[in-house]
């Protein structure tokens, strides 16, 4: 079984962002980049698929500068098989414009699954995999919790608010990945050296159209220091108040 | 020469021959551990090691019963193998006698010894007896011993001791003028055979002495086969052990990553561990001393370290006859065997707190912290199999440089106001610090850890200590990543951590988290990185004691009264550290009142957190910091200190556990709340 | 005079709050257009539609088939594609729920155009469409341009608060696009959820428990506040799960769930390492304390100072007066 697994390179999240001197995005100045968490369980899902199958082979594909070299070496020290670089010199926020560079590389690679994590982290479009699907001319679906592949065929189910769909479409197929399928392996010292000899091809990007930019970035407001409303059940009242008119969440 | 001399010379030389055998058949075994190890450094402290814990048995005395006890028998034994060896001689050559080289009075003080220490013998020999037939130690019985073993010696010693005084009363009662009557013991026992004849003296004799010979010959070829070749075993491996002295006490085994075509990394089976970790298996009698003081241990895990030493020796032997030659039909099934799994399971591996108590209470100097910290390099580097907890705290550690989950930017947020400025900072200003304040992910974002390091920056800007901070550039020192065996994860870490320092031309670190001052004062040398790294426990008291820290006079209406101090692992037993920060607390309160748990200083409980393990979770048995803390709460004191942020969060939670609400304080505090 | 097209969500045969938030984020594009509504669902679906008036559809689209009692992603978005080319339209807007998050790339895909996805405002600029929505997992809002026409776009639910604006709500009645019996995709089953125990990864409110409760059988305070809140989520330290008194799975910390809450409430916690680990990037934190310098309260935006047990049920009363009163 031919899987492809496309992922992001976004920065650490659990950080305080900045806003770029040119204001258009956020300030990389120190910011430590991954794949997308999403792109990781998606990873962690086709290792497993095919750990189960028994033989196929893994391709991991990202678009980007020659910085996402690191990224796909990652993926490729968790046992994906080889890597793509689609180079670009940045990544648009346009899905469109993405979705036709991906799927030029997919065309002809014969995968009979393609994944993608649900969204990435940092522009959450959602919208690259069902895209790509349209263009590919394959059947898509998206933001599965659970996911099983055989028969040629995927059974996955979907979470809706207060409830869940199970949904099935024949192979091949593009998925994208929620939370709940897979949690990705950490990579053994093993997978890490063995990476470094695993082929990385590079090839320019076919970028579609751009018809959607980021003009500018903004950090949303922030919140007042805590402070101690009062004491015992008489500081309820102040409490609520507060949390009605000043945090909102009520 | 007689027949019976030449069949005596004809046994002592087969059952040398075949000593010799197997002694050469242990060496082989033991070169099949292929970690490099060169153990030829710091030959004056390695023979201070031998004499103080070998010879005079430092470490057998921590226990005030069978510390005498088996210092009579070592000793014994010592004084006893010349005695043993004029015997053997005299079998071939009747008339050799060491009084041919000593002095009369020499002689004869050498056979009155030879008397007194077969009585002691004897007499400790028949209470090591008693105390294991009637099974009243416990620490002497566990499932992976071998009971019947020490049993048979101890009784093989015994009838060694009895035939030997047998020998000495026959052949004083046959000759009564034999230098033999400087014994006294054997004298007197001489005179009870009194009205023996001639005939059945000289019967006697002759079947003691036979006797005698066989039983030490036997003895000596029984030792490979039984866990008393320590005797052979124990010494040289105290000579050549690491635990204390030749300068790396507590450090891990240095590795390199770089290596090319390496397939396997730590050891999963004896072959990946070095004839070091393999000598110390055969060096353990299974006393159980470690297991007695393990906090996993006594606390209902399944680890022993015991078992993980007796584990090594069992393997060894079982795979050593099948590798290195001969071996019988059965070699497939154990090649297919390992230690890791088949002997020592990962839930062993995974509840040690590398706390070190089995290391440092071990009489022959085995190591079993390295056994289980390459093992534990073996499941993370090799099969990347470990608890799933640990995932988030390695991948934390790799993209925030912390194994909290917190805001890198958040580190120096404790610093605010207090005008503490940045190595960044300084450099800029063409300035160098008199030291560096490394402060420590605990100290960065944990908020109670963070009063300790606002206490201890306080404490020396009250002195007028010119110092900095490495505010957002500091990364954890990769401790926590080390201990669990993940090296890469950890040079990773230091490397950079390293480069950094250097950088800045760093020299002088003062640190309050003893993981963090054991790492990159002990292990950084290791990468590269050299630094005198000083404790606040050790640094605060040079201050009080130059003067430089001005403190109040008087009590305050709610001063604590007592303490009772919790000894930091890595501070005691890795550093030796256990008089400063008991001493900076007397400084600062002179009147107060030190009270000592049971388990204290060298012999301190673990408050758990060490190993990694802060960051698993303790599902087995009862919780070490609860149990620890009770024992503080017992003490009855008012407050409890420590020195240790690990420790600190620990024993918060223990005392909380068991429904109290003593104060936990650590030393820097209990100074800086006396500031003026 | 822009048209605007809506998707108006439903499920089980009844329209989904989703359609009015929708329609009402329709009209503050419509620029005095009008705002067409598109439904699809099972037969009988048509007979719901009046409420759509009310929200400002002037038109409303009804494609009914069998096949509908389900969602068909592949037959509807090349329905509705078609529609959005056919009438014309300036804009088509969907709400980013679960569904309109699947479909309105779909929709995007079939017209071969970039869509803007979960935007909390919007508004045009010429004949582009200027968008803020927020990424970096909440942290950063960016500005997006939108210069593909038409204008595809998912409002972030919750923003646009359904507001009434009554329209003529003319019915029109459209086939598939294509044969859903074709469909590649299918939904087999439609689960129901138990939504009496929401998961503590979804809930947007959190109240959680420490040691400070004393005993297990306190926690049932908890329970009456998450209640009284009605969409919250009972969660619970390392201390008290260890011991017992909840499950291990109700663990918040660094060694158990990770949450991001809008309002996390902490009650007799004392707020150590490892449990802020666990729950610091939740939006509002309210800490519930005997102790005033528990290590909690520096992260908390609000406490109270006191006894939990004494605390919490008249807040659990105020909540449910809050909630049901204005």
């Amino acid at each position: 079984m031919k899987i492809a697994v496309c992922i992001k390179r976004v920065p650490e999240m659990d950080v305080k962002f900045r806003i770029a001197p040119s204001g258009e995005g956020v300030d990389e100045t120190g910011l430590k980049f991954d794949m997308s968490d999403f792109d990781g369980y998606a990873a962690e899902a086709a290792l497993q698929i095919k750990e189960k199958q028994n033989g196929g082979e893994v391709t991991v594909i990202c678009l980007g500068p020659d910085t996402v070299h690191e990224t796909l070496r990652k993926a490729l020290s968790m046992g994906i098989d080889r890597a793509v670089q689609l180079k670009a010199d940045a990544v648009p926020v346009d899905a469109w414009a993405i979705a036709e560079a991906l799927a030029a590389e997919l065309k002809t690679g014969g995968y009979d699954l393609i994944l993608f994590g649900r969204m990435s982290l940092d522009v959450a479009n959602q919208s690259v995999g069902p895209m790509v699907a349209e263009l590919l001319g394959v059947p898509c679906v998206t933001a599965v919790s659970q996911l099983d592949v055989s028969g040629g065929g995927v059974k996955a189910r979907r979470e809706l608010e207060g409830a869940a769909e199970m949904v099935e479409c024949p192979l091949p197929a593009v998925v994208s990945i929620d939370e709940g399928v897979a949690r990705p392996r950490y990579p053994s010292l093993k997978g890490i050296m063995a990476a470094k000899k695993k082929p990385l091809e590079s090839r320019p990007a076919q970028l579609g159209a751009v018809r959607m930019t980021r003009r500018g970035s903004a950090l949303p407001a922030e919140h007042a220091a805590g402070r101690i409303v009062g004491e015992g059940p008489g500081a309820v009242p102040e409490l609520i108040n507060l949390l009605h008119t000043e945090a909102k969440v009520l | 020469m007689d027949g019976e001399r030449l069949l005596w010379l004809a046994t002592v030389v087969v059952a040398a021959g075949f000593f010799a055998f197997n002694v050469q058949k242990f060496t082989d075994y033991l070169r099949l551990g292929t970690a490099p190890e060169d153990r030829t450094n710091s030959p004056l402290a390695r023979l201070t090691n031998f004499l103080e814990i070998g010879i005079f048995q430092k470490k057998i005395f921590r226990d005030s019963i069978a510390g005498p006890m088996h210092a009579a028998i070592f000793w014994g034994f010592c004084v006893l193998t010349a005695g043993t060896v004029e015997f053997i001689v005299r079998g071939v050559v009747p008339s050799f006698s060491f009084s041919a080289f000593l002095p009369h009075w020499l002689y004869a003080f050498y056979l009155a010894n030879q008397d007194l220490w077969g009585v002691l013998v004897l007499g400790a020999v028949a209470l090591a007896l008693t105390r294991r037939l009637t099974r009243s130690v416990r620490r002497l019985q566990g499932a992976e011993t071998h009971p019947n073993d020490p049993l048979l010696i101890l009784s093989w010693i015994g009838a060694l001791m009895i035939t030997m005084f047998g020998m000495h009363a026959f052949e004083l009662a046959l000759d009564p003028t034999s230098p033999m009557a400087a014994a006294p013991l054997s004298l007197n026992m001489a005179n009870a055979l009194h009205g023996v004849s001639e005939g059945a003296a000289r019967a006697g004799l002759e079947i003691n002495w036979w006797l005698h010979g066989l039983l030490v010959l036997g003895f000596l070829n029984y030792l490979p086969y039984s866990k008393h070749f320590h005797v052979v075993t124990s010494l040289p491996n105290v000579y050549l052990s690491n635990t204390s002295g030749p300068g790396q006490v507590g450090v891990m085994r240095a590795m390199d990553l770089e290596a090319e075509d390496v397939e396997v990394f730590g050891a999963a089976d004896v072959q990946q561990l070095s004839w070091k970790n393999l000598l110390d298996g055969f060096a353990c009698t299974e006393c159980g001393r470690c297991t007695a003081v393990c906090p996993a241990n006594a606390t209902g895990k399944l680890l022993s370290p015991r078992k993980i030493m007796i584990n090594v020796r069992e393997r060894l032997e079982e795979v050593a006859p099948v590798s290195v030659g001969g071996g019988n039909g059965n070699s497939e099934a154990v090649l297919g065997k390992r230690l890791l799994d088949d002997y020592i399971t990962d839930e062993e591996l995974w509840a040690c707190t590398s706390c070190r108590a089995c290391v440092y209470e071990c009489p022959v100097s085995i190591d079993q912290l390295e056994v289980i910290n390459e093992m534990r390099r073996h499941l993370v580097l090799t099969e990347s199999r470990f608890p799933e907890v640990l995932i988030p705290t390695f991948e934390s550690m790799e993209s925030r440089g912390s194994p909290w989950a917190f805001d890198p930017g958040d580190r120096a947020r404790w610093a605010e106001g207090m005008d503490i400025p940045t190595m960044a900072e300084l450099t800029e200003r063409g300035e160098r610090p008199e030291v560096l304040y490394w402060v420590g992910c605990m100290g960065s974002f944990d908020e109670r850890s963070k009063k300790t390091t606002v206490a201890f920056a306080r404490i020396m800007q009250a002195a007028g200590v010119r110092f900095a901070i490495l505010g957002q550039e500091e990364k954890c020192n990769g401790d926590p990543a080390r201990r669990l065996g993940n090296e890469y994860l950890y040079q990773t870490l230091a490397k950079d951590n390293i480069s950094m320092l250097d950088q800045y031309g760093v020299t002088t670190i003062v640190t309050a988290c003893p993981h963090c001052f054991h790492q990159i004062g002990n292990e950084y040398p290791q990468l590269g990185g050299n630094y005198e790294v000083i404790h606040p426990s050790t640094y605060i008291e040079s201050l009080l004691a130059a003067g430089r820290v001005p403190l109040r006079d008087g009590e305050t209406a709610n001063a604590v009264r007592s303490f009772t101090f919790h000894d930091s692992c890595y501070l005691g037993r890795y550093n030796d550290v256990y008089d400063s920060p008991r001493d900076t607390i007397r400084r600062a309160l002179p009147v107060v009142r030190m009270q000592e748990m049971p388990r204290s200083r060298d012999r301190g409980f673990c408050c758990g957190a060490g190993g990694g393990r802060m960051f698993m979770e303790e599902t087995t048995g009862t919780r070490i910091n609860a149990d620890r803390a009770r024992e503080a709460l017992a003490t009855g004191t008012d407050a409890i200190a420590v020195a240790c942020p690990f420790c600190m969060t620990m024993m918060r939670d223990g005392v909380a556990a068991n429904g109290a609400s003593t104060p936990v304080y650590d030393i820097a505090e209990v100074v800086a709340e006396r500031l003026d | 005079m822009p048209n605007v097209l809506v998707f108006a969500e439903s499920r089980g045969g009844a329209l989904r709050r989703a359609a009015f938030e929708a329609l009402t984020a329709a009209r503050s594009l419509a620029d005095g257009g009008e705002v067409h509504a598109l439904v699809f669902g099972a037969p009988g679906i048509g007979d719901k539609t009046a409420e759509l008036a009310k929200f400002g559809a002037a038109t409303v689209i009804v494609c009914e088939h069998a096949a509908f009692a389900n969602y068909a992603p592949e037959s509807m978005a090349a329905t509705f594609a078609a529609r959005v080319q056919s009438g014309g339209y300036k804009a088509a807007l969907f709400t980013a729920s679960a569904h309109g998050k699947d479909l309105g790339p779909r929709v995007a895909a079939k017209l071969r155009s970039p869509i803007a996805t979960d935007v909390v405002s919007m508004k045009w600029e010429g004949e582009s469409l200027v968008a803020e929505k927020p990424g970096y997992t909440g942290k950063v809002i960016a500005t997006v341009v939108l210069s593909a026409s038409p204008a595809l776009v998912s409002v972030r639910p919750g923003t646009f608060v359904a507001a009434q604006s009554p329209a003529a709500g003319n019915v029109e009645r459209i086939s598939p696009a294509s044969d859903p019996s074709a469909d590649r995709v299918r939904v087999t089953e439609t689960v129901v959820g138990d939504t009496a125990k929401l998961d503590l990864g979804e809930a947007p409110v959190i109240i959680a428990g420490g040691r400070g409760l004393k005993e297990a059988k306190n926690f049932s305070l908890l329970e009456d506040l998450a209640r009284a809140f009605g969409n919250a989520a009972v969660g619970a330290t390392r201390a008290v799960t260890d011991d017992g008194w909840r499950p291990h799975s109700d663990q918040i910390g660094q060694t158990g769930r990770l949450v991001s809450p809008d309002l996390y409430v902490a009650v007799g916690i004392s707020g150590a390492i490892q449990h802020l680990a666990g729950m610091r990037t939740s939006r509002t934190i309210v800490a519930i304390n005997r102790d005033k310098e528990a290590p909690i309260f520096k992260i908390a935006d609000y406490g109270i100072i006191g006894d939990a047990l004494e605390i919490v049920p008249a807040l659990t009363e105020a909540v449910r007066a809050a909630k049901h009163g204005a």
